[in-house]
């Protein structure tokens, strides 16, 4: 990541603007306290310290913004601020709808539209989308009961 | 350039006051 991730402009203008970044060795007693047992591994917090996301292993730039962007989604879906997670969640698929996270974003998304009107119907656009466009993923099938309703 | 705190108590000082969320990244020190 320090090699090729991290030094890319896009990454960097990325990580400055919308986050605060905290790089700790993983022989430190907070890897201890977060059960850190690989390097790399990548965890999004929110402001009160609470993780909501978490990677192992190596990302290209191409791909870590995305996660980021699903980390920062979900930050904001698990503390209940669905539009927030709607916004984060529409910017990945926009930006980035090749990204390995993009079917897991779908599926969220229309959780978070549901949540917020209590309308089923972004459950079953969800699953039309996801359907149709990523077909052998895994959150497709999460998604196969919002088919029926 | 990314530039780094490497206290996380001082990153959600300053994530609470920027309203930001926190990137913690674990490296392998060597």
């Amino acid at each position: 990541m320090g090699a090729v991730t991290y030094p890319d402009e896009k990454v960097a203008d990325f990580v400055m603007q919308r986050m605060v970044p905290v790089q700790v060795g993983a022989n430190m007693p907070l890897a201890a306290e977060f059960k850190v047992k690989w390097t790399p591994t990548i965890v999004v917090l929110d402001y009160y310290g609470k993780e909501h996301h978490r990677t192992v292993g190596f990302f290209a730039p191409e791909e870590f913004i995305p996660n980021l962007l699903l980390g920062m989604g979900k930050v904001d879906f698990d503390t209940d601020l669905f539009g927030n997670a709607i916004h984060q969640f529409d910017i990945l698929l926009e930006e980035y709808p090749k990204s390995g996270v993009a079917p897991e974003a779908i599926y969220l998304r229309g959780v978070s539209g549901y949540k917020s009107t209590h309308d089923a119907k972004p459950l079953k656009e969800a699953y039309e989308k996801l359907k149709a466009e990523y077909p052998q993923s895994e959150w497709t099938m999460r998604a196969l009961p919002y088919s029926l309703l | 350039m990314i530039t780094w705190e490497s206290d996380l108590t001082k990153a959600l000082g300053r994530g609470q006051a920027e309203k930001k969320p926190i990137l913690l990244d674990f490296f392998n020190p060597g």
